[in-house]
Parts: structure tokens; C-alpha cells; sequence
């Protein structure tokens, strides 16, 4: 046999067989039961991600309604309503503040909707100045002057009877007008956007950056994250270089309902991470880590540190107000971010190593 | 002995047709030109090397600096021209040193953009400075056909087939243990996200998938530079070389790595073939002076002298890029694990790890601790990589103290509570979460506040 056959053929056949040789022990048994991320990506959409932001569009359509309500006959009963109905609808906002991607992204002039309607602390300052300079056109880039939490300054600033006499006055009321305007405006725009964007969704089932698995897990992250650093560890002075805690970082400074809207953030969270909907539990992140290697030991450390977290939550107490409990730096304050601090890891590293997911919304080569 | 050093450098300096040589300066000119350009169109010199308040630096160039915008494009406009100036041959050691220096200028700049294949990139730069690349086929010559030679000494082409064997060996030597070949991690983890490609997708959810793409890779790196310099393997190696770096371009984020390695290995096939192409290429200029002698009249032509010092230049260089991947066997523990002595050794994709790093940082006098938020300094893939590198995790740790210090933080410690999963293991505590990091300085030497013990793997 001429040596030119021996060699490469023969070395190539060798090594095929080793590879069977190897692996057939399992008989091509795929490790991994194939999962379908388009079902998963499908629940996301149908059960989730549109109902929520559905919901929290009748919301604040309620909060302009009521409002309009107030505009037509101001009495401290329509001022009541309209308070009631903007912390309905800031409850349905911690529902849908996790899918900041696709229609809510940013485009263009438009920053995230996020970034439009969902900044805090906002800056009380600003505001009282363009409403004193009847800027209602909304034409500046100072997103901490309008959004959800602008709309809760001007309605829960004072006390219920410096509040009815003050919105009174016509720049104030301009101002509310158009801001709430503008948060239905953003908004309906998104819930309009979604159906025709949800195929697209569901097709675009890789793991690449980009991908929608991709997309959803990193606002998934960067959420969780906001509730950690920005909820929790600000206001408690829990961040490098703080001094102490800083309670006028709260979420809902104003309205005082940081912990119901902390509860309620943690829940879609919980939501997401269990595919949770409309259909209760539905195909999410855990049956996706279920299919892969390493998936359930993660899952059994990730549950019990999440239960953790719940548990901590739980121990807030719900009959003080959380401005005041941070302001004394209450221990059931830094053990709940002590839990979401050891929480990290599972939902961060560990997770996106193994469904092989980047951490990133930028492409990049690896070698 | 002696003897047969100089019989070696007697061969090493026989003269040998150039074409492979020009052919090679042609392709790597054109897919640096390309690479620039990629890089420059994807957005990535922003995302790298503007807005950034902090970058990681290699060990000794501490001094390489994030320049302002305008330079970090001027850069990357300079590295194009000497791209350009390599393919054209055009003021040729001029171009190859410029490419090189803006190349690895930009590279030094952040630790965190480190790739093996960028590494190689620099390296080969520099040897392109050394040879007479631009001896035919080329606008120098085309102006001053004085220089032209149609042969150049064997070394000038073989330190490039050395340089490319050295890559491809050592990555196999690299896949050589327990997790690439007996548990197939981490192509367990990487193909299945893979599932959804058209066609082949399915393929992927198999365990017998990892095994095969764990062991062919094993055998391909080990041996593919054999095959493709023994002549009757070569094409069938050559078309596994194409295979096989299609193959990991399609599945994993690489870049244009695949491209470089299936141009560069042409180098191993003969003169003929490679005469055959520029005299093609020629042909499409139809300018005789472009290459003014025939092939027959190469006997006259001198043959470029070797200068001693570059004998003894390219002889340390090669001694290094022999026993620098071998430094880990200095350092105890398990070297994916606490990666000292890793990079510049061709570890190419060959384990999963991921990190969350948590840095606390503590006033001294008042003994009140907080969290860092590591987004407020650091890009999302300096983060990711950062997490899970003890060198890096220390820089940041420094610049931590630092900054913090001059924030009023009084004589500020910094420790970090880093968790890392490698192929897909559940996570452990990487290094010592109770060490004040500002207090330690980097070395060579091994880090003790790495945790080693205890490790399965």
C-alpha cells in the first residue's frame, strides 16, 4: 500500500473511531433533551411581557381619566382618585419595567422607555421650574422631571389639602396634563408595537448577542440589578463611599409605597425567572436551565438562596413606612440586600455560563 | 555538535523562491486592511476606547495609555495605511513596522481585548518587519527594481511556518486534559445554544457531537502542521484546515481568525503554486514593470544576505514562544482555574468560566463598609472578563482604593467576594473574600490569595 494512503485517511478514520468509540457508550442519546426556545420565548410574549404592558396601559389611561375628572371638578374626592389610580398604575409598571427591549429601546431621540417614564429620584427643582415656565412641550433632555415619578411629586408632594389648593393653578395643572399625556403616549406606542414585533421575537430563537434569549436575560439581570443597587442599596447607604444611608433616594419618595413597588419588582423577577403568566408557569429561564449541563445543581442553589431573599423580604416590616426604616437603618433593611447581594451570582455568572449567554448587549469577538 | 548547528543555519539560510513569502505579505495586508476596517464599522473603537474611565493593563506597559478619541481613530487610520503599505509592498518595512506599532498600541491599551488571535496578529507583524517581503511582486520594486530578488533565504519563509506550528501545537497540547477529553466541557455547554441553525441545529443537542468536535480538535491542532508539510497529505489537510475553521467561525464569535488561518497555512504549499498565482495576478495588471524579470532569469538575481544580529534576534524570539507556554508549570494549582501563566500560550476557547465579582470597600477609620456598583466604572465585557481573572480583579481593586480615597474615604481597603463556575460547575469563591486587596502588589509570583485548594479539578 503506497505510504501517501496510510497516512492521512488512516489517522482521520482512527480518531472517528475513538470519538465513537468514546461517546457511544450513551448511543447518541442527546445529552440534552432539545429544547425549543421559541416556545419559551413564546410564552414570554403571550403570557407575560404583553399583558403586562396591556395592563399597565388601561392604568394609566384610568390615571388620565381620573385626572381629567379632577381637572373638571377639583375636590379633594378627584384628588384621591387620581392618587389612586397613578399607584395602580405604578404597581402595573413594576410588571413591565423589565422588558425595556424591542419596542420600548432605545431609537433615534427616544431614549427606553425605562429611561422615559421610570427615573427616580427625580429632581423636585426642575420640575417646579418648567412648570413655572409653562414648558409643557416636554423639549429637553431632563427625563428626572417627567415619567411615573413626576407625576408623583406633583400629586403627593404635601398634604392632601396644600395639594388640592395648589393644583389649582393652571401651570401646575398644564404640567400634569402633559406629562401624563406623554407617559400614555409612550406607552401606547409600545403596547401598539408589540404584536407586530412579538414574530419577530419568536423567531429570533439563537443565544447570540442580539438574539431575543439574549435581549430578555440581559434586562432580566440589568432589572434585578436596579432593585439591588438602586432600590435597596442607595437609599440604605449600603454603595462604596456612602456615609450613611440616604432616604431621599427612594423609589416612591412621595406616595411612600417603596415597598409594595419593591415587592412587587421582586415578583416579576420571580415571574420571568419561572416563565410565570397569564397560564401560571409556563416554559421560562428554569425549564431552559433544566435542559442544559450543570442546570439543576444550579437550580437547587439558586432556589434556596432565592428563598432567602424572599424570606428577607418577608421580614421587612409592612407597617412602617420604608423611607423611615431605611432612614434608621433598620437590620431587616441590610439583610434583605445582604440576600440579594449573595443572590448575584446565580442569576449573573452562573446562569449566562451555562445557557451560554452574554453578559452583554455589544458585539465582540472571543477567541 | 557544532557541525551540525551550522549545517542547520547553512539550510536555514539557502535561498528559496520568494513567491510563498509574497503571497502570504499580499493576504495578511489584505485582512488586516479588512480587520480595520471591520473593526472601525462595527462601532467597536467606540465601545472599546471612548468613554472608557478605565482600562486594564498588561504587566510592564502600565505606561500605554487610553488616548482621546481623535487619536484612537488616528490610530486605527495609521494601522489601516500599514496595512495597505504591507499588501502593496510599498515602503514595505516602513508600513509592516507602522502596522505593528499602531496593532499592538491599540491592543496594550486594555487588557480586557486580549486575544490569543490578536496576539498572533502582533507577532507575525513583527517577523513581517524582519524579511524582504517586498523583494517581488511589489511596489517597491515597481519603483526601484534594484532591490528585486526572486529568492530569499529559507528561514524568511519558515520562521512563519514555525510561528503558525507553534500555535496550532501548543493549542492541542493545551486540550489535553480530563474536561476537553473525557467529559467534552466545555463543548458540552458551548454547541447546544447552537441548536437552532438551519440544517445541521439538531446536531448540536448530542452528546456524541461534543466528543467528536472535542477529539478532531485535539488531532487537528496537534498534527495539522505535519500533514500540511508533508506533501501527500497536503491538500486533504489543507481542506481540514478550510473545514475546520469554517466550522468555528459558524459556531463561535472569532472574528476573522477563521480567515487569517485558512490564507496563512497557503504558506505551506510550494513555489509553483504560489508563482501560478501571482503570475495570474500580474497578468490582471499587464504591466511588465509590476515584475520586470521572468521566472527564468532568477539565477542571477542576488539572494538577500541574513544579517548575524537577526540570526540571534529570531533565535531568542523562537526560544520564548517555546517556553513561555510552559511558565505555568511554575505556579501550583490548576492553571484554568487561576489562570497565572495562561495568556500568550494559545489556550484558544478551551473552558467556560463566568464571574460575579463583588468589591466592598471599607473606611479605615470609620470601619463603615459598601458595595461597589462595578457598571459605575467598568464597560459590561470588562466586567465579564474582569470577574474571573485575579490579575485583573487586583488593578481594579487598586483603582478602586484610589478612587475612593480621593472621594474621602479614609486609607480605603478593598476586598472582593468573587464566585467563578468553570464548565459549568456550580461556583466557588475564587479568591480570599477577607484580603484588603489595595495592600497587595502585583508580581510574577504566585498570587497566595488565590484559592486553590480543594479543587476537584
Amino acid at each position: 500500500m503506497p505510504i501517501k494512503e496510510v497516512s492521512f485517511f488512516h489517522l482521520f478514520g482512527f480518531f472517528v473511531i475513538v470519538c465513537c468509540s468514546v461517546s457511544c457508550t450513551n448511543d447518541d442519546q442527546p445529552v440534552i433533551p432539545d429544547f425549543d426556545r421559541s416556545a419559551m420565548l413564546e410564552n414570554y410574549a403571550n403570557n407575560l411581557i404583553m399583558p403586562a404592558y396591556e395592563q399597565l396601559f388601561t392604568k394609566t389611561q384610568d390615571l388620565k381619566n381620573t385626572w381629567e375628572l379632577f381637572l373638571a371638578a377639583p375636590d379633594l374626592t378627584g384628588l384621591e382618585n387620581t392618587q389612586d389610580a397613578w399607584e395602580a398604575a405604578y404597581l402595573a409598571w413594576q410588571a413591565a419595567n423589565a422588558y425595556n427591549f424591542g419596542p420600548a429601546e432605545e431609537v433615534g431621540l427616544n431614549k427606553s422607555l425605562v429611561e422615559e417614564i421610570g427615573v427616580f429620584p427625580v429632581d423636585a427643582a426642575g420640575i417646579e421650574n418648567y412648570l413655572s415656565q409653562g414648558a409643557t412641550d416636554l423639549n429637553n433632555a431632563d427625563r428626572d422631571t417627567r415619567g411615573f415619578l413626576a407625576i408623583e411629586y406633583l400629586l403627593f408632594r404635601s398634604t392632601n389639602d396644600v395639594l388640592l389648593n395648589e393644583l389649582q393653578a393652571t401651570d401646575r395643572q398644564n404640567y400634569l396634563t402633559a406629562i401624563i399625556d406623554h407617559l400614555n403616549d409612550k406607552l401606547e406606542a409600545v403596547v401598539n408595537a408589540w404584536p407586530a414585533f412579538k414574530n419577530e421575537f419568536i423567531e429570533n430563537n439563537g443565544t447570540s448577542v442580539g438574539t431575543s434569549t439574549s435581549v430578555l436575560y440581559n434586562e432580566f439581570i440589568r432589572s434585578y440589578e436596579t432593585i439591588k443597587n438602586f432600590k435597596v442599596g442607595l437609599p440604605a447607604g449600603k454603595q462604596a463611599g456612602q456615609t450613611g444611608p440616604e432616604p431621599d433616594l427612594v423609589e416612591s419618595r412621595y406616595a411612600h409605597i417603596s415597598l409594595q413597588t419593591l415587592k412587587a419588582h421582586l415578583q416579576t423577577i420571580d415571574a420571568i425567572y419561572y416563565g410565570k403568566g397569564l397560564n401560571g408557569e409556563g416554559i421560562g429561564l428554569h425549564e431552559y436551565l433544566q435542559n442544559v449541563v450543570g442546570g439543576p445543581e444550579l437550580i437547587t442553589s439558586l432556589e434556596i438562596q432565592w428563598a432567602n431573599v424572599q424570606a428577607a423580604l418577608a421580614n421587612v416590616p409592612t407597617d412602617r413606612n420604608f423611607f423611615e426604616l431605611v432612614e434608621e437603618e433598620d437590620a431587616s433593611i441590610s439583610a434583605l440586600h445582604t440576600e440579594l447581594q449573595k443572590h448575584t451570582r446565580f442569576f449573573k455568572s452562573d446562569m449566562s455560563s451555562l445557557l451560554g449567554l452574554a453578559i452583554t448587549f455589544s458585539s465582540n469577538d472571543g477567541d | 555538535m557544532h557541525g551540525r548547528l551550522a549545517q542547520w543555519l547553512k539550510f536555514l539560510k539557502t535561498p528559496v523562491p520568494v513567491a510563498p513569502l509574497i503571497t502570504f505579505r499580499i493576504i495578511f495586508g489584505l485582512l488586516m486592511a479588512f480587520s480595520t476596517l471591520r473593526f472601525w464599522w462595527l462601532g467597536w473603537i467606540e465601545d472599546h476606547f471612548i468613554n472608557t474611565h478605565f482600562t486594564f493593563k498588561y504587566f510592564g506597559f502600565e505606561w500605554v495609555q487610553l488616548l482621546p478619541p481623535e487619536a484612537m481613530y488616528a490610530l486605527h487610520g495609521l494601522m489601516f495605511i500599514g496595512a495597505i503599505g504591507i499588501t502593496l509592498g510599498l515602503y514595505y518595512r516602513w508600513s509592516a513596522l507602522l502596522f505593528f506599532l499602531t496593532f499592538t498600541y491599540v491592543e496594550l491599551v486594555d487588557l480586557t481585548y486580549y486575544l490569543n488571535h490578536y496576539y498572533f496578529v502582533s507577532l507575525v507583524s513583527l517577523l513581517l518587519i524582519v524579511v524582504p517581503a517586498n523583494c517581488y511582486f511589489s511596489l517597491d520594486v515597481y519603483f526601484n527594481p534594484k532591490i528585486q530578488s526572486q529568492q530569499v533565504p529559507r528561514w524568511a519563509i519558515d520562521i512563519f511556518k514555525w510561528q503558525i506550528g507553534i500555535v496550532y501545537i501548543f493549542a492541542g497540547i493545551a486540550k489535553i486534559n480530563t474536561d476537553w477529553l473525557i467529559h467534552a466541557l466545555p463543548l458540552k455547554i458551548w454547541l447546544p445554544p447552537h441548536s437552532s441553525l438551519p440544517l445541521i441545529g439538531p446536531v448540536f443537542n448530542w452528546e456524541a457531537t461534543a466528543y467528536l468536535f472535542s477529539w478532531f480538535a485535539l488531532f487537528y491542532d496537534l498534527f495539522i502542521v505535519f500533514f500540511l508539510v508533508w506533501k501527500p497529505t497536503r491538500l486533504l489537510a489543507y481542506l481540514s484546515v478550510v473545514l475546520f475553521h469554517c466550522l468555528t467561525g459558524l459556531l463561535f464569535p472569532i472574528g476573522i481568525f477563521p480567515l487569517v488561518m485558512i490564507g496563512g497555512t497557503w504558506i505551506f504549499f510550494p513555489e509553483s503554486f504560489h508563482q501560478k498565482l501571482l503570475d495570474k495576478a500580474s497578468n490582471l495588471f499587464k504591466r511588465a514593470t509590476f515584475v520586470p524579470h521572468k521566472r527564468e532569469d532568477n539565477q542571477k538575481v542576488a539572494v538577500v544576505k541574513t544579517p548575524k544580529y537577526i540570526a540571534w534576534i529570531l533565535s531568542i524570539y523562537f526560544l520564548i514562544q517555546l517556553l513561555l507556554p510552559w511558565r505555568y508549570l511554575l505556579y501550583p494549582g490548576n492553571l484554568f482555574w487561576t489562570e497565572e501563566g495562561y495568556r500568550y500560550s494559545w489556550r484558544v476557547m478551551l473552558v467556560e468560566k463566568a464571574g460575579t465579582a463583588t468589591f466592598y470597600v471599607k473606611d479605615s477609620r470609620s470601619g463603615r463598609e459598601g458595595v461597589v456598583n462595578n457598571r459605575e466604572f467598568l464597560r459590561e465585557q470588562q466586567e465579564r472578563l474582569m470577574a474571573y481573572q485575579p490579575d485583573m480583579i487586583l488593578q481594579f481593586a487598586h483603582f478602586l482604593a484610589e478612587h475612593y480615597e480621593r472621594e474621602g474615604v479614609y486609607q480605603p481597603q478593598v476586598r472582593a467576594e468573587v464566585y467563578v463556575t468553570m464548565n459549568g460547575r456550580p461556583s466557588n469563591l475564587l479568591i480570599d473574600p477577607e484580603v484588603n486587596l489595595a495592600a497587595i502588589k502585583d508580581s510574577w509570583r504566585h498570587k497566595e490569595w488565590i484559592i486553590i485548594a480543594g479543587r476537584e479539578f
